[in-house]
């Protein structure tokens, strides 16, 4: 009489055999998602060198299209947009009135938090930038105000370079009080 | 004469030969005859042995999950023409859709085929599914086929939005990026699986690569074993009632 208890030779070899298919192919499985997923990418690097500091007039913004990078000159100092949209990262352009038909056609706009402008009837165009994508709006400090952007457009690390120009890092997010001084 | 007599007798019964393993039964002259062929040849085999009227009888909807694979077939041969031109990369992709469109002759031909077929396929396979939903096709013992057919569905739309990325002009780049930023706002493996899809963190030359090995390759292999499925399935559980 066999004891219940024991395991016969062919069903340890069968459960053997499936545990090894089933490691081997985990392994595979692994193997092949890290194989599709890239160690280096060879796109443009995040940090890169923009103009001297004195090239932007105070009060002046400056869209490097190419480095989807915004550089407004401010006269408490210098600040960097990364110029995604924050909906579904398209590239939103920038126009002088980005207000005033909304303001026209009775829709209410929220002052700007940080600025404090307003587009009112009196004063209906306020300058920033549209995303050609679904139409979110943002004022010339990246605050959205219209449109299916959930926040404001990200603010980028600025610096001066020891060559004197402005060195701007894509990766480096900051907050939005940041400010450089030159 | 005599001995190129025997060698011509010789070469017809050779030919006699292979023609024989390739027809085996004959002209169907009579039900068995033709039933037999049926049985025994890769392609008619797919048909059932019989058929009866009733099952191919044309209905309203105008055999949606048949004209699906015809779009299909249309897609493959175009799509394999529109390969000889086509070489993707962010230096040449573009060129290489205007080169078909205005250079090559019938270029515009065989890439409106292919971008039309491709736009009808998408609104016959959801029309089809429509059909199999509102006529109640899906209910037992054809769930599993309604499985098949929605990851058919995937498929179809998958290849749709891969092959949309394809002309590399500024719809696709950005419709691929909305489309990938979607992904991104899965939880937790959503900015892995948009880093994966794009191969990088913008759409740029892995992401058309790795788009169009998925759009030609990956997909349309993924998409003819599970119609080989369907089909088959469709065949064992029977027509509901015509086409």
């Amino acid at each position: 009489m066999e004891d219940s208890r024991e395991m016969s030779r062919r069903s340890f070899l069968a459960i053997t055999g499936w545990v090894g298919f089933s490691v081997a192919s985990a392994i595979a499985l692994y193997q092949s998602l890290k194989f599709v997923y890239p160690n280096a990418t060879y796109e443009d690097p995040p940090a890169f060198k923009a103009d001297a500091p004195t090239t932007y007039a105070v009060g002046s913004t400056t869209v490097l299209i190419d480095k989807r990078v915004v550089i407004n000159h401010d006269p408490n100092g210098f600040y960097a947009i990364s110029l995604i949209c924050t909906h579904l990262g398209c590239t939103p352009r920038y126009f002088d009135d980005v207000t005033s038909d909304l303001v026209n056609a009775g829709t209410s706009i929220s002052r700007d938090p940080d600025t404090g402008l307003e587009a009112t009837r009196a004063n209906p165009a306020l300058p920033g930038f549209k995303c050609p994508c679904h139409g979110s709006r943002y004022f010339r400090d990246a605050i959205n105000f219209f449109g299916p952007a959930p926040r404001p457009m990200d603010r980028v690390h600025v610096e001066v370079a020891p060559d004197g120009k402005l060195l701007i890092d894509r990766s480096v997010i900051v907050d939005r009080a940041f400010r450089l001084k030159v | 004469m005599t001995v190129i007599r025997a060698a011509l007798d010789e070469m017809f019964a050779v030919i006699g030969q292979m023609v024989g393993s390739v027809f085996r039964h004959g002209l169907p002259l009579t039900d068995k005859i033709a039933a037999r062929t049926a049985l025994t040849n890769f392609f008619l085999h797919i048909h059932p042995v019989r058929v009866r009227r009733s099952w191919i009888r044309m209905s309203y909807t105008l055999c949606l999950g048949g004209l699906s694979f015809f779009l299909f077939i249309v897609l493959t041969v175009t799509g394999l023409f529109l390969m000889f031109y086509y070489v993707p990369s962010t230096h040449t992709a573009y060129e290489n859709m205007r080169d078909l469109q205005f250079v090559v002759t019938f270029g515009g031909v065989i890439r409106n085929m292919h971008r039309w077929a491709a736009h009808a396929m998408v609104i016959t396979v959801w029309l089809h599914m429509a059909r199999v939903f509102l006529t109640g096709a899906y209910k037992k013992p054809r769930e599993f086929n309604w499985g098949v057919g929605t990851l058919l569905l995937l498929i179809t739309l998958l290849l749709s939005f891969t092959g949309y990325l394809l002309p590399w002009d500024q719809l696709s780049i950005w419709a691929v990026t909305v489309g990938t930023n979607m992904a991104k706002y899965a939880p937790i493996a959503g900015p892995y699986t948009r880093y994966l899809l794009i191969g990088g963190r913008v759409v740029g030359d892995n992401a058309l690569l790795r788009f169009y090995v998925l759009h030609v390759v990956g997909l349309p292999l993924a998409a003819f074993l599970l119609m080989v499925v369907h089909f088959w399935r469709v065949r064992k559980d029977g027509f509901s009632g015509g086409l």
